[in-house]
């Protein structure tokens, strides 16, 4: 999957489901947009969906730092590629 | 001075009795059962949930024994509450005890911290209740618990939120979390709306001794039920957080 087509999904995510508003990709999700752990998690849930499969516990971990919308997807970038090899 | 010392002199011995029974109870009655819990229970978390439940029934009832001055009133819909996301005011640090004391079965939001405290983490983490932020080694217990709460709640469960945060003893209610409506809405819960009166005149914010000596009414009320239509119009996080807020300016 290409990165844009993953950005196009993760914005309609966030503008649809978490009421993001003028999203910006460097945009601190926590300050800009009142982002917090119980969103991160239902992102997760998101991006399993979008990736296909299950993520493990460390990548769920993992996720917990992420810090802007282009973390998310350098995250999913590089869970595809992993999962791909 | 003598006048002073004796009424004080009391709540101080109230106040030991009453810490006294909630180590000593907990390592005389309890501790062989969590034990029993944690070592042969099908289902731990809620064994757990249904230990914490009673050994906060058993602290209130000596209380309510000691302090006879402080009359108790509980709405009885209350107990009949299941499968919701339950909100409530937070005055006293009483108020997790009475809340939990009132539900077998219940998950709540904890402050991280309290996780790393020997005998009252472990109990909390086998009791599957959340730590309030995904600091350090608690990150993936506070996923896997928010990933099972649908499931939790569907089978009949509650998560109590008290969603102040901390303790507020301004008279005034805080500023909400939105994390409690997060949940709600994540997990397609109703939502209900305590408020806990006055048990702040028993145990005093700021204060070491319970009052034992004012005339007072402790009251828990369901003053709120909000119920979503979360497939046909699901409502934003600010939607509920304002119809709690709505509850609590009306009840």
């Amino acid at each position: 999957m290409q990165r844009e087509e993953i950005q196009r999904q993760i914005l309609t995510i966030l503008e649809d489901l978490f009421e993001f508003e003028n999203p910006g990709l460097n945009d601190n999700l926590r300050d800009d947009h009142g982002f917090d752990s119980i969103d991160a998690i239902e992102l997760l849930g998101e991006i399993e969906k979008i990736l296909g499969f299950s993520l493990t516990r460390a990548e769920k971990e993992k996720a917990m730092t992420i810090r802007t919308i282009n973390d998310i997807l350098d995250y999913i970038e590089v869970i595809a590629s992993e999962h791909n090899k | 001075m003598v006048n002073n010392f004796s009424p004080m002199f009391f709540d101080f011995i109230v106040t030991s009795a009453l810490w006294f029974y909630f180590i000593g109870g907990f390592l005389l009655f309890f501790l062989f059962f969590y034990l029993l819990a944690y070592t042969l229970s099908n289902n731990r978390e809620l064994s757990f949930q249904y230990l914490n439940h009673l050994f906060y029934k058993s602290f209130l009832r000596l209380t309510r024994l000691l302090v006879p001055r402080h009359s108790w009133q509980i709405d009885q819909d209350i107990t009949k509450i299941k499968s919701s996301v339950i909100v409530c005011n937070h005055v006293s640090y009483l108020d997790p005890l009475i809340i939990i004391s009132l539900f077998a079965r219940h998950k709540t939001i904890v402050k991280t911290r309290f996780f790393h405290m020997p005998v009252f983490g472990w109990l909390m983490k086998n009791a599957g209740y959340l730590p309030s932020s995904t600091d350090d080694r608690f990150t993936f217990l506070m996923i896997k618990q928010v990933e099972r709460m649908k499931e939790y709640l569907l089978k009949g469960g509650n998560l109590i939120i008290f969603p102040e945060g901390s303790r507020n003893n301004t008279g005034n209610m805080g500023a909400f979390n939105k994390g409690a409506f997060k949940i709600a809405r994540l997990c397609q819960a109703p939502i209900k709306v305590l408020r806990i009166s006055n048990s702040d005149k028993l145990f005093t914010p700021g204060k070491f001794l319970f009052n034992t000596r004012v005339r007072n009414k402790i009251t828990v009320e369901l003053i709120g039920s909000i119920e979503p239509d979360y497939l046909h119009a699901p409502p934003t996080v600010a939607e509920l957080r304002n119809l709690v807020q709505k509850a609590f300016a009306a009840g």
